[in-house]
């Protein structure tokens, strides 16, 4: 269904709009208000008129009932007269009228007389007529006056009401299409400042002479520049960071190459080029840690990953078997305990995630012949992963800082690229999930707990 | 040339071990910033490669707390962070140059190398006393334009003589110069060297000062 008049898709048309019809409502209305008061005053005033008109014609009439023969047509006064009349019956006779007066009474239909005011058919045009008599009844006076001339009177009154608002209608347009026009001024000035920007121009928009109407669309858009702000800041701090921990792969690479392309004995150039391998593995992994982890903020600031019911136990195990063949290769002992399935609310790639990397990271910073435990279990309804070794722990200063882009234990002979944790550590955010850190209890080495955030135990931890 | 290199990267740290022993340098490897600032107020290198992120104590630490403490080892600075402003704090902190990883083998061994050469006031390439000429990019001896074949030892030896020319150097100084972690030195080693460099090279060229060690002496003795 589409409405009558479209409302204009500009804000002037739209102000221009209203006001206008607004204004001529309000005349309108005023016109037909006028209209009928007037013709209400107007009916009394005629009808007093006639009222007395007829009095007089009557207290006239008394004494001057014998002038017979002298005519009874008076004479016409006025350019009105007209379309007034008046008759004078002495007797059943009529004794005296105005020039157009018809010669029968001006009774019209109905009881031969009655006083008082009537509307009568004379000739075909409307007339409003009094009736009147004498005391002693034998004269009888009607005064009548023509319907027309009172419509011709309300008419020319409406005229005068109505001729002004047609003048002042298109000059009220002009105007008001002028105000609107300066009023929304701002606004264009805004939206060009706003399309003439450079993309990175992510300055707040400035207040200036804006209308206060304006104030909490500026504020938002604003805050949005900031938030935008803030998002480039950090990919660029990411991108930066990530070139500069790519560099030290890089390196390694060009220079055993070197070295591989320098040396002649057999087994040192081996050697050599191993390293080589081992640098494209690292750089590798490095690339795949940072791909993993711009998806995730990405996936963070734009829509929250898929989620579902998790099966824990069967991902932790999937996950230890996939990493068992690394850890029997360091002769450790890798091992993973469940008794009940856990299921938790998550997005299964990144929980995967999440245990691979606890799991790689107890693998790969605990020493040949370590023992790595996996477990997992519900801790008060909540299923909970606790990944513990007997490996060198983790100083508190070191604990502190896990987690920071890039950050590195000191010493650790270990090639990593310290990025790992940030993975966790958003994964286990998007998850609600807290992770614990501390001394194993029970094999001595770093215990990583990942239970749910609004455990009740974890003040206690 | 025995250098220090401080770089906490083990494969990088292996690679850059490995190359510049190729090139002939003697070099000690440490990973972390204390043993790069204990080492380097400890013993006499000829030059340092200084890694800026090193763990336990950042590089421009190690860098400031050296040069405070006098030492005038010239220092490498080998680092991802490109930035000019860190480029200039490392610079203004004392180090000698400033090199963004990754590099070549090559132009590291020549940067250090020029770098052993400005600190001993010598601008050019070759190390020169009386007829005899050190090429250290070649490792390569000519005495009166004649090739002469030394072991990589005796190289080494000749080019610490070289390089401390009219200074007398002690046993303990030229094996320090000699031998790097972990090598065996022999007792008598640094006399059978210079036994060799003398027959090679002519008997006036190096003194024995009794008690004290060696010295290069730059000028020939009147006859």
């Amino acid at each position: 269904m589409t409405p009558l008049i479209r409302t204009p898709r500009s804000l002037q048309g739209r102000l221009l709009l209203l006001v206008l019809s607004g204004v001529a409502l309000v005349w309108l209305v005023t016109a037909a208000l006028t209209w009928f008061d007037v013709r209400h005053e107007l009916d009394e005033l005629l009808d007093g008129h006639l009222a007395q008109a007829a009095a007089l014609l009557v207290l006239q009439q008394g004494g001057e009932v014998e002038n017979e023969g002298r005519g009874i047509d008076a004479p016409m006064l006025h350019r009105y007269a007209p379309r007034v009349a008046f008759q004078v019956f002495h007797e059943g006779r009529l004794a005296l009228r105005s020039a157009n007066a018809p010669a029968g009474p001006m009774a019209g239909a109905g009881p031969p007389f009655a006083a008082g005011f009537r509307t009568v058919q004379i000739e075909g045009l409307a007339w409003r007529v009094f009736a009147a008599q004498g005391a002693e009844r034998d004269v009888q006076v009607y005064v009548g006056e023509q319907i027309g001339s009172r419509g011709a009177i309300l008419r020319a009154v409406l005229r005068s009401t109505l001729w002004p608002m047609a003048v002042a209608l298109p000059l009220l347009v002009l105007a008001v299409g002028w105000a609107v026009h300066r009023g929304v001024q701002p606004i264009r000035r805004l939206g060009r400042s706003l399309a003439e920007r450079q993309p990175q121009a992510l300055h707040p928009v400035a207040f200036g002479d804006l209308p206060a109407e304006m104030l909490p669309m500026i504020d938002a858009l604003n805050g949005l520049f900031e938030r935008i702000a803030l998002l480039l800041q950090s990919e660029r701090r990411f991108t930066a960071d990530a070139a500069h921990e790519l560099r030290t792969p890089i390196a390694a690479i060009r220079m055993q190459a070197q070295v591989a392309m320098g040396e002649a004995d057999g087994a040192r150039r081996q050697h050599a080029l191993q390293g080589m391998l081992e640098g494209c593995d690292r750089a590798a992994r490095l690339v795949e840690q940072l791909l993993s982890l711009s998806r995730l903020e990405a996936a963070e600031m734009v829509q929250a990953p898929a989620m579902a019911a998790v099966d824990l136990r069967a991902l932790a195990r999937r996950v230890v078997a996939e990493l068992a063949p690394r850890a029997i290769g360091k002769r450790q002992a890798l091992a993973f305990e469940g008794d009940t399935p856990c299921t938790l609310p998550g997005n299964e790639t990144l929980l995967a995630v999440l245990v691979r990397n606890l799991v790689d990271n107890a693998v790969r910073y605990s020493p040949a012949g370590a023992r790595i435990r996996v477990a997992v279990r519900p801790e008060d309804g909540q299923a909970a992963l606790q990944v513990e070794d007997s490996g060198p722990g983790l100083a508190e200063a070191d604990r502190q800082r896990l987690g920071e882009r890039f950050f590195r234990v000191a010493g650790s002979e270990e090639s990593g690229s310290g990025l790992g944790w940030s993975i966790v550590r958003r994964i286990a955010a998007v998850h609600g999930l807290a992770l614990e850190v501390g001394p194993s209890t029970a094999l001595g080495g770093l215990s990583v707990r990942v239970v749910h955030e609004n455990c009740p135990d974890r003040a206690g931890a | 040339m025995r250098i220090l290199l401080a770089e906490d990267d083990s494969l990088l740290g292996d690679g850059l071990r490995a190359g510049l022993r190729q090139l002939g340098f003697l070099v000690d490897w440490v990973r972390d910033g204390e043993a790069a600032e204990r080492e380097l107020r400890a013993q006499p290198y000829e030059a340092a490669v200084l890694d800026l992120g090193l763990p336990r104590k950042d590089g421009l630490a190690v860098l400031e707390a050296i040069r405070r403490a006098g030492v005038k080892t010239p220092v490498l600075v080998l680092t991802a962070r490109d930035a000019v402003p860190d480029r200039i704090r490392g610079l203004d902190l004392g180090a000698d140059d400033y090199v963004v990883k990754p590099v070549d083998l090559h132009e590291l061994a020549a940067r250090l190398r020029a770098l052993v050469r400005r600190a001993h006031g010598q601008p050019q390439e070759c190390l020169s006393v009386r007829d005899v000429v050190l090429n250290p990019a070649a490792r390569s001896v000519r005495r009166a334009g004649e090739p002469v074949a030394l072991s990589a030892r005796e190289f080494d030896l000749l080019q610490a003589f070289m390089l401390g020319a009219d200074r007398v150097l002690s046993r303990e100084q030229l094996e320090q110069q000699l031998y790097s972690w972990g090598q065996e030195v022999d007792s008598n080693a640094i006399e059978v060297h210079i036994h060799n460099l003398r027959r090679k090279l002519g008997a006036t060229l190096i003194h024995t000062v009794r008690g004290v060690g060696y010295m290069l002496q730059r000028d020939a003795p009147p006859p």
